[in-house]
């Protein structure tokens, strides 16, 4: 599971002023569970996850993986964390097979049972027939393939998937979402970012909204339109986003 | 550190580096091809074209103002030249000579001694600027020299006397260096500039590709996610460029041994019993390594600093340049190693190289050379790996360099520490030529103008120009009282641990006379007391202050106080530029930066460089005083003096450090 509170990630600015990219924001994901990071572009989405994935350093507040303070033991929480991105990047001068295996190493894991992962995700993904090759020579799809697998090599407890679909074609990102699905039949905590409102209509348990950095709104899509009284998830995040204008306007007049 | 995954990402990245082509051929491929077909093509094409130039001959204008037989004989000798046609020189020898077609113009006068004796002057019209002018010269001095020595023999059986004289002293080479050592030579002037070039060359084709390339290829969040920490990763990679260094170096050595061998043996130079210098080569790689652990870390820092390959390259250059000029060292013949040589990082290795090849070398250079090396290495990868865990450079994605369309919109954007440099860089410049200048007029004005004009009004000028208030930014505030007091304690006990450290490293590393001479005489001049407490101690305590405690910081804020101040004094130190004070100025400039960045006030370090450099006034000046000998000799002071001045000095820091607000920085 995950677990996030109060927390901030600020970046300095040239003039020695700070940029909150992530502000105070709180949530969690339960095992078996997908939530979703929901924002437009900049909203702070792909921050907070390269804090929570112990790629940057929080600024203040505490975030744990599966029990893990990712202050304290980054270490532990990269052992328990599977990391997708829709933009990554593979190693072209690898063949598929050595590009997991390489992970699987760096995770420690002895080389049958890599082996043993290899081939049973193969089948799955149907991949055996590019596993020998160079990655550079992969289509599109087959390197999605790859870095699915290379996600998921260590079988992690949470994975963490930053905007999985963007830039990819339709029948792609079909194989990401219904990876994003098995995962969670398996029983792992799901935390995955997207600006696409019917991505996170169709696939998120609970919808966590985050704009310019601080937390809009939280909760299932049940429970976001009965408290809105819309629909549409985009008119619901529309409405929390006038909300919040109105609200520190009204602040801006107070003081 | 998880030695298991350091060991995991070196073999996954050599493997990546060895199935990359481009690498595989610049490192190996080409140095095998190279210097076989450099040196052995180079060398035939240098001897056909010597014998070309043989064949070629040359026409020579001969105008004989003598006529006599012995005259006839010289011009018939140079006639026997073979390929040489000889024709009187008529009028419009010297049209003919410049529309280059004769190639030289020889006139033969004669002249009587007062003794009688009768003797020929031969002048050689000849174009020294290219080789074949060379040639046709040393031709024809050869043929008129054996015209010499049969005229000299020809006089001498005509007044009977025996022939012998004429070599009354015959020279037999026996050259006691083995055939091995002249080769070390050879190899020694050249070979230290080539490896040290092969092995950057080596290491910097794979250090931008490890992490820049990462970054360009966004490969290096996924590997940042993963199970392994930051540390690991560095020394992974790091050892992967020392690799692939080592290697490069290894072929290159080899290929040009074996090539010159070839060379040697096929001019004909002797080489009966010549081996490759094993031995050497061996001692030289082990020089070497440390070296290439150096470079490496270097190249790593840069790789982790840029955004990408490209950029990795283009910081690479001055990296490449500075140690093409210090590589160049073994070029020069009188300079040999010594201690202080082999402190210096690629001039040590160059310098040793050459005396290793040589069979004449001293352990304790090879030993120096090896642990400074290696403690500049073990900093310099440090710094990688600090560089490794600060986000804001490893996610760098802006081009910070501050273009001047920022500066335009907002003028504090000036002060980064790319214009940093750059001004620093004007100012050394500035000091070099227009300081020198002045100070070769009058020496005391000209250094008094020095500091005015190039160090302190320049800084004045280019505040007022980006409208920057002079107060704030210079930090010219009034220091507190107990401050100020406390910074005379740390003024007096700091100058004197800068000159006994001065002193300990003129113990193990000599001045050469001729700089301590010139150093004293700044002190020696017959001025009043007053006139050299204003130039050498008041007024580089104002100005140079202004620049160094005032200006200069204000470029490197962002890398925070304790990293400003090393930088800052690293410059003020590079700013003397004088080598042999260069570790007692970086710490006097510590000491200084300190001061005025956490207190606040720029004042308080004027004070103490004021009080620091009137010390050495107020020493030379009574260095005569009976009572002097109570602090040292006239050479240096005494060293029992470190141990109150560590005390006091220590005693100061604590209390001022505690006062300006303990780890707190005063200024945001």
């Amino acid at each position: 599971m995950i677990k996030v509170q109060n927390l901030v990630k600020s970046f300095p600015k040239r003039d020695g002023s700070f940029f909150h990219a992530v502000d105070d924001i709180s949530f969690e994901a339960q095992d078996g569970e997908i939530v979703c990071l929901l924002g437009v572009n900049g909203a702070g989405k792909t921050t907070a996850m390269r804090v929570l994935s112990t790629v940057l350093k929080a600024s203040s507040g505490s975030a744990e993986v599966q029990g893990w303070d990712i202050n304290k033991s980054p270490q532990k929480v990269r052992e328990n964390l599977g990391f997708l991105s829709g933009d990554t990047g593979l190693y072209n001068r690898l063949r598929a097979s050595e590009f997991i295996r390489y992970f699987g190493r760096l995770y420690s894991l002895d080389e049958a049972l890599i082996s043993q992962r290899i081939n049973e995700m193969a089948d799955l993904l149907d991949m055996h027939e590019f596993l020998d090759k160079k990655i550079d020579f992969l289509s599109t799809g087959m390197k999605q393939k790859v870095s699915i697998v290379r996600s998921i090599i260590h079988d992690p407890p949470v994975m963490i998937f930053d905007e999985p679909t963007g830039g990819l074609d339709i029948l792609t990102a079909r194989n990401i979402v219904s990876f994003i699905r098995s995962c969670k039949e398996r029983g792992k905590c799901v935390l995955f970012s997207t600006h696409i409102m019917r991505e996170a209509e169709r696939l998120a348990d609970r919808i966590v909204m985050i704009h310019r950095g601080k937390l809009l709104a939280e909760g299932s899509l049940e429970e976001l339109r009965d408290s809105t009284s819309e629909h549409d998830l985009d008119d619901i995040f529309i409405h929390y986003v006038n909300q919040t204008a109105m609200e520190s306007e009204v602040l801006a007049h107070e003081f | 550190m998880n030695f298991k995954k350091v060991k995991v990402v070196f073999f996954k990245e050599f493997m990546e580096v060895m199935r990359d082509k481009r690498t595989v051929f610049t490192v190996m491929v080409l140095p095998v091809i190279l210097y076989p077909v450099l040196i052995i093509g180079l060398n035939t094409i240098m001897m056909r074209q010597a014998g070309v130039l043989e064949e070629k001959g040359a026409t020579v204008a001969v105008s004989d103002s003598i006529s006599s037989a012995s005259s006839q004989a010289i011009i018939t000798d140079l006639s026997q030249i073979e390929h040489y046609t000889i024709i009187p020189a008529a009028e419009n020898a010297q049209s003919l000579y410049e529309s280059k077609d004769i190639q030289a113009i020889i006139s033969i006068a004669d002249s009587v001694s007062a003794s009688g004796l009768h003797s020929f002057k031969a002048y050689i019209q000849y174009d020294a600027a290219n080789e074949r002018g060379q040639l046709i010269y040393s031709k024809l001095r050869q043929s008129l020299k054996s015209s010499e020595k049969r005229l000299i023999q020809e006089q001498l059986e005509i007044r009977s006397i025996d022939t012998g004289i004429l070599s009354l002293i015959s020279i037999t080479e026996l050259d006691t260096s083995s055939s091995q050592r002249r080769m070390g030579m050879l190899l020694g002037t050249f070979l230290p500039y080539i490896m040290i070039m092969m092995l950057l060359g080596g290491a910097s084709v794979v250090a931008a590709d490890l992490v820049a390339g990462e970054k360009e290829r966004k490969t290096l969040e996924t590997l940042l996610v993963a199970a392994i920490g930051r540390k690991e990763i560095v020394i992974g990679k790091y050892l992967t460029i020392i690799t692939m260094g080592m290697l490069n170096l290894i072929i290159n050595l080899f290929s040009v041994s074996f090539s010159l061998k070839f060379m040697l043996s096929n001019a004909g130079i002797n080489m009966e019993g010549a081996q490759m210098p094993l031995k050497a080569i061996f001692i030289l790689l082990a020089a070497m390594l440390p070296l290439a652990t150096l470079f490496s870390a270097i190249l790593l820092s840069i790789s982790t600093f840029s955004r990408n390959m490209k950029e990795a390259r283009s910081y690479e250059q001055p990296l490449l340049f500075i140690s093409m000029m210090l590589g160049m060292i073994s070029f020069l013949p009188a300079i040999e190693m010594n201690n202080l040589m082999s402190l210096i990082p690629v001039v040590n290795i160059a310098l040793l190289f050459k005396a290793v090849m040589v069979e004449d070398y001293q352990l304790s250079h090879l030993i120096i050379t090896i642990i400074s090396t290696l403690v500049l290495d073990v900093a310099a990868i440090w710094g990688s790996i600090r560089l490794f865990n600060a986000e804001g450079i490893l996610f760098r994605t802006e081009d910070d360099s501050g273009s001047l369309k920022s500066v335009k919109k907002n003028k504090r954007n000036f002060f980064s520490p790319y214009y940093g440099l750059i001004y620093f860089s004007i100012a050394l410049v500035a000091l070099f030529y227009l300081g020198s200048y002045m100070q070769s007029k009058e020496l005391y004005k000209g250094l008094l103008y020095t500091q005015i004009f190039i160090i302190l009004l320049p800084v004045v000028l280019l505040l007022r120009l980006l409208k920057q208030d002079l107060n704030s930014t210079l930090r010219l505030k009034a220091p507190k009282v107990l401050d100020t007091l406390l910074v005379i304690f740390m003024a007096i006990p700091g100058a004197i641990l800068a000159a006994i450290i001065g002193q300990l490293i003129n113990r193990i590393f000599p001045f050469p006379s001729q700089y301590l001479e010139n150093l004293s005489q700044l002190f020696k001049l017959d001025i009043p007391l007053w006139q050299s407490f204003l130039v050498i101690a008041v007024a580089p305590g104002i100005c140079e202050e202004i620049l160094f405690r005032g200006l200069m910081p204000r470029f490197f804020e962002r890398y925070g106080m304790r990293m400003n101040i090393i930088i800052t004094a690293l410059l003020f130190a590079a700013f003397h530029l004088d080598p042999f004070r260069f570790v007692p100025v970086f710490l006097l400039g510590l000491l200084l930066g300190y001061q005025t960045l956490k207190s606040g006030s720029i004042y308080l370090s004027m004070l103490s460089h004021t009080v620091n450099n009137s010390l050495a006034v107020f020493i030379m000046h009574f260095a005569k005083a009976p009572w002097m000998k109570y602090l040292g000799t006239s050479e240096e002071l005494h060293y029992w003096l470190a141990a109150p001045a560590v005390i006091i000095l220590s005693i100061a820091i604590y209390l001022f450090h505690k006062h300006t607000g303990g780890n707190e920085c005063v200024e945001s």
